[in-house]
């Protein structure tokens, strides 16, 4: 048992020693699995799920490093990769790194490690403020308002998996001692 | 990992630019698209794209492997020609109609019904026959000598002997079997038998006329032996002396068959219509 209940542990260990390329590497490569399993059809007993936009809690996850060029680059693949089945070239792409952009922003200005309400807030707002650009950018093309229970139904999906994978995404390597290296 | 304040930015103004450069980039990408001679350049692009994000979600191993792939595949293609076979139903209802309507106006004797039994093949005998199928009805379902057989593509053979609760069907593939039949097209007319390769031959074909390539053939109903029209197959080549037809039974299942009665149509002399001698000396009196 002392095995297995390590296994966590070591883990823990070998993320919060791990560089920021491999963690933006691993991130990238969770994004892509989540997103390619949404391609494929989803329902559970009949219902249709809602898929998470995993590629704007990307943005906002990476956002809170502060801007790099890295993550707009896999930012800006998932975009197009999402733009492949219906939306105009570049809608994905931009929603996401303007909703990357708007996350190293507020990042920037406010102390959100020191706020938990704000650390907690933080998401919320910004997954909202992706998701409205998404909506937005599918009405400006349509020519007419889109539905928006739809988009609704995915920031709410969005949101919780960002909850859960969003560890993934804190590019801030922590080195045996403290202190916070870029 | 390079950030807005670091050394890197302050050395590489693309990287420091970057992001205000993608933005813009991106915003110009979807100006350009409401161009529509532009969005339909880019139309094969997008195409290409789904083609390959599709392929990457095709089914997976573990599907390969349980032949759950193969299984949903197999329905998808079922269910489309269940929609493809409504339609032909419609269709057939629609049709059927108007030949009863027709037939009426025309005062037309059609084929005749009768009761009809399903029954299920329980073996292929080696009786006097070399191809012939034994069915679970016989006398007491009310299946007769005479009557002709048929599975869901076409006909089967006719049933040459009858027990009480089983019958044998001498299959249209047997070497002594004769089946009148006549082109569906062409409308010419033969006798089919069984030949050794499991497919019909034509024989007794008119002089003048051929059957043409891929032809149905069906059932002409001459001799009483057999309706008119039952699907029996296709013409599949022609040689000098004979045609050969590729059987329809042969492609259905032969589990089941619906046996059928054929009325026979008797001579008016040996059926004649009684009439009172004395009505007729009145008529020859008058």
């Amino acid at each position: 048992m002392n095995g297995l209940s390590a296994i966590p542990d070591w883990f823990a260990l070998r993320w919060a020693n791990a560089r920021p390329r491999s963690r933006l590497v691993i991130g990238a490569l969770v994004v892509a699995l989540i997103g390619l399993i949404g391609l494929t059809p989803k329902s559970f007993f009949g219902v249709p799920l809602a898929w998470p936009y995993v590629g704007l809690s990307a943005a906002g996850g990476w956002g809170r490093s502060g801007r790099g060029f890295g993550p707009m680059v896999f930012l800006l693949l998932f975009g197009f990769a999402q733009d492949a089945s219906q939306a105009p070239w570049g809608s994905h792409a931009l929603a996401n790194l303007l909703t990357y952009g708007f996350s190293a922003m507020v990042t920037q200005m406010a102390d959100t490690e020191r706020t938990p309400l704000l650390s907690f807030a933080l998401p919320v707002v910004t997954l909202f403020f992706g998701i409205a650009l998404v909506w937005l950018t599918a009405s400006i093309s349509s020519g007419h308002l889109v539905r928006i229970t739809p988009m609704l139904t995915a920031y709410f999906a969005t949101l919780v998996v960002h909850m859960l994978i969003s560890p993934l995404f804190n590019l801030r390597a922590r080195r045996v001692g403290g202190g916070v290296s870029v | 990992m390079p950030r807005s304040s670091g050394k890197g930015y302050r050395q590489r103004p693309l990287r420091r630019y970057g992001f205000f450069i993608a933005i813009a980039g991106l915003l110009a990408l979807l100006l350009l698209q409401t161009s529509p001679r532009l969005s339909e350049g880019v139309e094969p692009i997008r195409t290409a794209a789904s083609d390959q994000l599709f392929h990457v979600t095709r089914p997976s191993l573990i599907d390969r492997i349980s032949g759950a792939s193969a299984k949903e595949r197999r329905i998808l293609e079922l269910e489309a020609r269940v929609r493809e076979l409504a339609q032909y139903k419609a269709l057939a209802l629609t049709m059927a109609e108007r030949l009863e309507v027709y037939e009426e106006i025309l005062n037309m004797q059609g084929e005749p019904g009768g009761a009809e039994v399903t029954a299920r093949i329980m073996a292929e005998t080696d009786g006097p026959f070399a191809e012939a199928l034994l069915a679970n009805a016989g006398a007491t379902n009310g299946v007769q000598e005479g009557y002709y057989a048929e599975n869901d593509r076409g006909l089967v053979g006719r049933v040459v002997q009858v027990g009480n609760r089983s019958s044998r069907i001498l299959k249209v593939t047997d070497f002594n079997s004769r089946v009148p039949v006549m082109g569906e097209s062409s409308g010419l007319r033969a006798i089919m038998f069984g030949g050794r390769d499991g497919m019909g031959r034509l024989i007794d074909l008119p002089e003048q006329g051929q059957f043409l390539p891929n032809e149905r053939i069906l059932t002409s109903g001459e001799g009483g032996m057999f309706p008119r029209g039952v699907v029996v197959g296709h013409v599949r080549g022609e040689t000098d002396k004979e045609v050969r037809v590729d059987l329809s039974m042969l492609t259905g299942q032969l589990s089941y068959v619906r046996l059928k009665p054929t009325i026979t149509i008797t001579a008016p002399e040996e059926s004649p219509v009684e009439t009172d001698l004395a009505e007729l000396s009145e008529e020859d009196g008058s």
